[in-house]
């Protein structure tokens, strides 16, 4: 498997903040994985995401320090709020979907199929023809998702991407990682939620004022969902179950 | 190439629609207030400390057409210099400091007035007959009644409402300036100046 | 206050580029005549404009909303207050020169909101974008001229919503003229901060999708160009150069 981001001995800080925001992290994200990434706010997580991706210091300004190795410029980012992610050019679900590829001046034909591959894997073929101003928070949410898709990045890069959706739509765009990552896409995802993490994460890494304290699969680095800390009250041993599904396979045993 | 011919960055550009965004939304807080002006140069003004003159430029005449298809009033297409004038005249300002203080923001804003009333009563009076917006009209109308030729008359009303309305923009944009978190000024190298 | 009304006229279904060149050539003759004859006769050929477009109805009712007030003004400030000679019009007196200059400016007031209300009724926003993507037009003309119109309405509610949040914390929005003046800070500053702080993500979101992209972009569906368009356009042009080169041979005489 090649490493598609290598950091080395990484730092960064965002202009004008005496505090770095990252320190000495080194990390290597393979191709056909899905991390994640945890941490407190402000632990860095989110700047770890534009770091690896290379969109710091590119459009942030900062310094950055240490090295990194991008072996991609294809490379989707999805942030938490929908709405702010819309071009506004669309006055369709479908053109706004198409503006990626037709952007990178695909041919008519492949930017279609692309934007039907997508809406499709996101669960808005539906929508296709709505108006995006129109559209719920989690619908928009999933277009963005579908937008970014059809540009097929070799990394994708998201920052707690479920914050604004319901319970369902969250489990639905979370189980969609790990088939984007079996394609041969690596995604790196921060988030704070860690049940949901755990159950699609091949690797986390748990980011602590910067620095990278932990990373291994979930049971290794997660310690604190919701089903965990029961479990933990419970006097459960270690490793412990971190999501229910988990739970209840230990409980039969 | 030099500064001032490079492309727009994408980040500019975002700061530009910004711009023209809060120049067609604002008079709704104007209006809220019952206050008698536009306030609509506000985002070009804005632009013009934040970014530059260029992007300023854009801005405005981006505003005055996006303006006349919100309204259906395109009759005000023409006065698209006097946007250029103000855009240029704000970043001469914000170059020489006058957004700093407040004391030096609204004497500024008087003077755009001036400059802005003096660019656009030629363009009503030539163009239009000295009619075009309802609000500086009723004041013309009111000031040829007692008695002024209508050149004078275009003129004062033009005069009176572009100083208030012009000194109060440039007192909001020293006052957005001044609140700007250090974090979010620091993206804007215009304001090091 | 209107906008795009569905039609098959042949207004509709020519390029969008066609009926705006109309509309400003319009405009340009509306401002190159000076006697009221000349300047109607512009107005009745804005009105046959709108007819073949099918919106004559659509378009006078807003076009004489707009216009009337400043009939009125004119009818006051160059008919009441112009200089002699002067009409006897039953109880009053209009001055003569004075009709005649209100006739001039109000009609190429009319005559220019007929023109720009009909291609506004007629040209399709999304073909309008196709048709300048489709030309080449760089992306940051399109961009500003179409997206800005997307974010208009989230901007207003968001103005409504600080107005609200600002009176709960105290601001009295009545009062003196220096009070309601003073209330223009705590209403303006938070609403361009909080349109500032999305900057990043929204120049992020726009980078990723191919927003800086140099190379031609796809045009997914370009409305057809056909050679009865062009003829028009080029007829509008070759007509106001026509006009205006005239009027100033005559001037020069």
């Amino acid at each position: 498997m090649t490493a598609l981001v290598t950091l080395e001995r990484v730092g960064f800080s965002y202009p004008g903040s005496a505090r770095p925001a990252l320190r000495d992290v080194s990390v290597a994200i393979e191709a056909g994985t899905v991390t994640g990434v945890t941490g407190l706010v402000g632990a860095g997580a989110s700047t770890l995401l534009l770091v690896a991706g290379g969109f710091a210091p590119r459009l942030t300004g900062g310094a950055l320090t240490g090295a990194r190795h991008l072996a991609t410029e294809r490379v989707g980012i999805v942030f938490a709020t929908p709405w702010t992610q819309l071009t506004g050019l669309a006055s369709t679900v479908l053109g706004e979907v198409a503006f990626g590829p037709a952007s990178l001046g695909r041919p008519r034909e492949a930017v279609l199929a692309a934007v039907e591959r997508a809406i499709g894997d996101l669960g808005v073929a539906h929508l296709a023809e709505r108006d995006p101003t129109t559209l719920s928070g989690g619908e928009l949410q999933r277009v963005v998702v579908a937008s970014i898709l059809a540009m097929v990045p070799d990394l994708l890069v998201l920052d707690d991407p479920a914050a604004e959706l319901d319970p369902a739509g969250a489990d639905a765009l979370y189980a969609l990682l790990p088939s984007v990552a079996a394609r041969g896409a690596a995604v790196l995802v921060a988030t704070p939620d860690t049940e949901r993490l755990a159950r699609v994460a091949d690797r986390v890494l748990a980011l602590e004022d910067g620095r990278l304290v932990r990373s291994g699969p979930p049971g290794a680095v997660l310690d604190d969902t919701d089903v965990a800390r029961i479990a933990r009250a419970a006097g459960c041993p270690a490793p412990l179950p971190l999501d229910v599904a988990a739970a209840v396979e230990r409980v039969v045993r | 190439m030099p500064p001032i011919l490079r492309p727009v960055t994408l980040r500019e550009l975002v700061v530009i629609r910004l711009g023209v965004a809060v120049n067609l939304v604002i008079g709704q807080v104007a209006a809220a207030l019952l206050l008698p002006v536009f306030l609509d140069t506000i985002g070009t003004v804005l632009v013009a400390a934040l970014v530059g003159p260029r992007a300023a430029i854009v801005a405005g005449l981006t505003s005055q057409v996006l303006n006349a298809v919100l309204s259906g009033n395109f009759t005000w297409l023409p006065f698209g210099l006097v946007q250029i004038v103000i855009a240029l005249y704000a970043a001469l300002a914000a170059r020489l400091g006058a957004f700093r203080r407040l004391s030096t923001a609204i004497p500024a804003g008087l003077g755009l007035g001036l400059v802005a009333a003096s660019a656009s009563a030629p363009i009503s009076y030539f163009l239009f007959g000295g009619v075009t917006a309802g609000g500086v009209t009723a004041v013309t109308t009111v000031i040829r009644a007692l008695g002024a030729p209508l050149p004078v008359a275009v003129a004062a009303a033009s005069y009176s409402t572009d100083l208030l309305d012009k000194s109060l923009v440039f007192a909001l944009v020293a006052v957005v300036l001044r609140s700007l978190p250090h974090q979010m000024a620091v993206r804007f190298p215009m304001l090091a100046r | 206050m209107i906008g795009y009304v569905p039609g098959r006229s042949p207004l509709h279904r020519a390029h969008p580029y066609t009926p705006l060149a109309v509309a400003a050539g319009l405009l340009f003759l509306a401002f190159a005549f000076r006697s009221p004859a000349a300047v109607w006769a512009v107005v009745v050929a804005a009105a046959v404009f709108a007819a073949a477009g099918g919106v004559l109805g659509a378009v006078l009712r807003p076009a004489a909303v707009l216009a009337l007030p400043t009939w009125a003004l004119l009818t006051v400030l160059h008919g009441l207050l112009g200089g002699p000679p002067h009409l006897a019009l039953g109880p009053l007196a209009l001055s003569a020169p004075g009709v005649e200059r209100a006739l001039v400016f109000g009609g190429r007031i009319t005559a220019i909101l007929l023109a720009f209300l009909t291609a506004l009724v007629t040209v399709a926003p999304p073909r309008l974008v196709e048709a300048m993507t489709a030309r080449g037009v760089p992306f940051g003309r399109i961009y500003l001229l179409v997206s800005t119109l997307t974010v208009v309405p989230r901007m207003r509610a968001r103005v409504r919503q600080i107005i609200d949040a600002q009176q709960c914390r105290g601001l009295r929005i009545g009062g003196s003229p220096l009070a309601r003046v003073r209330a223009l800070g705590p209403l303006v500053v938070p609403l361009v901060l909080s349109a500032l702080a999305e900057v990043d993500e929204q120049a992020l979101a726009l980078d990723v999708r191919g927003g800086s992209a140099a190379g031609r972009r796809t045009a997914l569906a370009p409305p057809a160009d056909h050679a009865a368009d062009r003829l028009v356009r080029w007829t509008v042009l070759v007509g106001v150069v026509a006009v205006y080169a005239w009027k100033f041979a005559g001037a020069g005489r």
